[in-house]
């Protein structure tokens, strides 16, 4: 298990994470959502162990994350950051090959070709990384931190992705969270830090919402996906309606036509 | 586990290494046998034969002397100091993540001068303390080399980013500051050291001899292969700082490590050859474009083609207005500049 408990965080007196606690068991999904600025780049790389937090503790399967070296760490979870950028003409198989850097496998070879169909990058293989278009990258970049977890261990391992989605089409988006979904198959818990709330609706076993650093509610979809919870954490109309092919919710902006976040905010 | 993993790939890394030591031993010949006083290849195969006790041909005792008592050394130190510079350079670039990085530009050299020249005009030639100078020279002109390096690094972190602009304007400040020192330093010099250090400051391998070497090639080549022990590290710092860490890489450690070492061989090269500029930009850019930014390839193949442009720089400026010598930094540069701004217009036109 993945655990957070009170974790509290200020910059020059002013809190950016207010008292967080969650719990992300192996094979489940938590998005968080919030708007910008709310603090979840932040505690996201709390739980990463990039930034140290003085106050409150996070626990990787009962070690405390203090207590975990780079490497161990890298063995029991991996992190794919908002924006990754490589200076240097490395090549797609070299960038994906660094994901085992520190993790032993018995069959790097097929570990590899196995995480590039999964992703659907195979064909990209000897491309400079650079030269790939926005959405080929974040694939790659994607296939480098499976390649870190996928082999099964003993233990469960753990994913953390902030806006994995950012540069990708809408084909590609569900794709994506549809190659986390398989994970949970394999002892892996997922956050994920997610803007398109259907995305977290139609992927996400639980969502926690974050605003002004503090989290407003956790839970499952169904609680959570509720219109005045939204609109209070988003300051903006919210209305959910039902999607026809799938049954599920859809979130939609509730606000009339052109709206702009001043006359949202009257709303 | 990752090394077997693309057999062909490290076969054509192994071939590329070996190539390249192939062309590093033909200029080495090349380079012992040619200058002032030329002495025919046979004859130059000979006596290195007969240094080892194999007996291949005549020879005269003048002609052994000249290359085994003043080339030879000169040749291995231009082999340490050029693969020095070389690794070193590839090295600072791949944990700055910046392909501008040398180590004259982030203040490595120009802080190794410093130290060396007070270091000079400290302890003379002629006092009782010159027998701490083999030693204490290279070590003094490493600590001055570590001292700028890490404000430079300090000061473009600054501000929590590690953008090129804030680096580049760093190193030119410390550049700046550590110039004015040096310009401070040899107010209070006397002649003699006033002379050594203009040719010094443009590079000089002439002071080349067999006393010099085992020092030099201690303090170079340890951590130079230290720093080879790094290259899987230095790729994933390439991807960046905080997804190195990700990946399981102390990255703290890794870096601090990457400082010492290239200080090291850069503050003892300028110690022992001047201020070089040059290699350390060139060498890591020509091996990135021919052959790819694996740093196992990279920094390995970095030292060898260091040490071949040194030498073949050396050999130039040795031959070309005999009997003078042309300092080597302005060879280095006048060769290598335009061709290195031929070398990145044609790649790039052909790669777009």
């Amino acid at each position: 298990m993945l655990k957070a408990s009170k974790v509290h965080f200020c910059v020059k007196q002013r809190p950016i994470v207010e008292q967080i606690s969650l719990e992300i068991n192996p094979g489940e999904i938590l998005a968080v959502l919030g708007p910008n600025g709310a603090g979840k780049s932040t505690f996201f790389k709390i739980l990463s162990g990039e930034i140290k937090c003085k106050h409150g503790n996070v626990g990787y399967n009962g070690h405390s994350i203090e207590s975990l070296k780079p490497k161990e760490l890298a063995a029991i979870r991996a992190v794919m950051p908002q924006h990754s950028q490589v200076n240097f003409p490395f090549t797609v198989q070299e960038v994906v090959e660094l994901g085992l850097i520190s993790t032993k496998s018995n069959d790097p070879v097929k570990l590899i070709a196995e995480v590039l169909d999964a992703t659907n990058t195979s064909h990209l293989k000897s491309r400079v990384f650079n030269s790939l278009s926005g959405g080929e990258k974040q694939r790659v970049q994607l296939s480098r931190v499976l390649v870190q977890i996928w082999e099964t261990k003993p233990f469960p391992r753990y994913l953390l992705l902030d806006e994995p989605t950012s540069s990708l089409d809408i084909a590609q988006q569900h794709a994506v969270l549809s190659i986390l979904q398989t994970l949970k198959s394999r002892n892996i818990g997922i956050l994920i830090i997610l803007h398109e709330l259907n995305l977290a609706a139609q992927y996400a076993d639980k969502i926690a919402l974050i605003k002004n650093g503090a989290m407003t509610k956790m839970g499952i979809i169904e609680d959570v996906l509720n219109e005045k919870i939204l609109e209070n954490v988003f300051d903006h109309p919210i209305r959910l309606i039902q999607n026809p092919a799938t049954g599920r919710l859809i979130v939609a902006s509730g606000a009339h036509s052109y709206s702009t976040l001043a006359t949202s905010k009257q709303a | 586990m990752i090394s077997n993993l693309n057999h062909t790939k490290v076969q054509s890394q192994n071939l590329t290494l070996i190539g390249f030591g192939v062309v590093l031993i033909v200029v080495l010949l090349t380079s012992l046998s040619l200058g002032a006083y030329s002495i025919p290849f046979p004859q130059t195969l000979a006596i290195l034969f007969d240094y080892i006790g194999l007996k291949l041909g005549t020879f005269e005792v003048q002609q052994a002397n000249v290359l085994l008592q003043i080339r030879l050394p000169r040749i291995i130190m231009a082999v340490v100091v050029g693969g020095g510079l070389g690794i070193a350079g590839a090295a600072l670039q791949g944990m700055f993540r910046n392909p501008l990085v040398e180590p004259g530009l982030i203040g490595v050299s120009s802080g190794a001068a410093l130290f060396a020249v007070i270091f000079i005009v400290l302890v003379p030639v002629a006092s009782s303390l010159a027998w701490i100078r083999p030693l204490g020279l290279p070590l003094f002109a490493f600590v001055g080399g570590l001292i700028n390096v890490l404000a430079v690094y300090s000061l473009s972190k600054s501000q929590g980013r590690n953008d090129a602009a804030t680096l580049i304007l760093a190193g030119v400040a410390i550049n700046a500051l550590t110039g004015a020192l040096i310009g401070l330093v040899l107010f209070f010099a006397d002649d003699s050291a006033l002379r050594n250090f203009t040719f010094w400051s443009l590079g000089d391998l002439a002071g080349a001899n067999w006393s010099k070497i085992p020092v030099s090639m201690i303090l170079i080549s340890v951590p130079s292969i230290l720093l080879l022990l790094n290259s899987r590290q230095l790729n994933a710092l390439a991807l960046g700082e905080q997804e190195a860490f990700h990946m399981g890489v102390n990255v703290q450690r890794v870096k601090i490590q990457l400082l010492l070492f290239s200080a090291l061989i850069v503050g003892t090269g300028v110690s022992m050859a001047g201020m070089i500029g040059f290699i350390g930009l060139v060498v890591p850019h020509l091996i990135r474009i021919l052959f790819g930014s694996d740093h196992r390839l990279v920094l390995p193949g970095s030292f060898l083609l260091g040490a071949i442009l040194l030498n073949f720089a050396d050999l130039i400026s040795r031959i070309v207005v005999i009997p003078a010598e042309m300092p080597i930094g302005v060879i280095t540069a006048l060769i290598g500049a335009p061709f290195f701004i031929w070398l990145i217009f044609n790649l790039n036109k052909s790669k777009n």
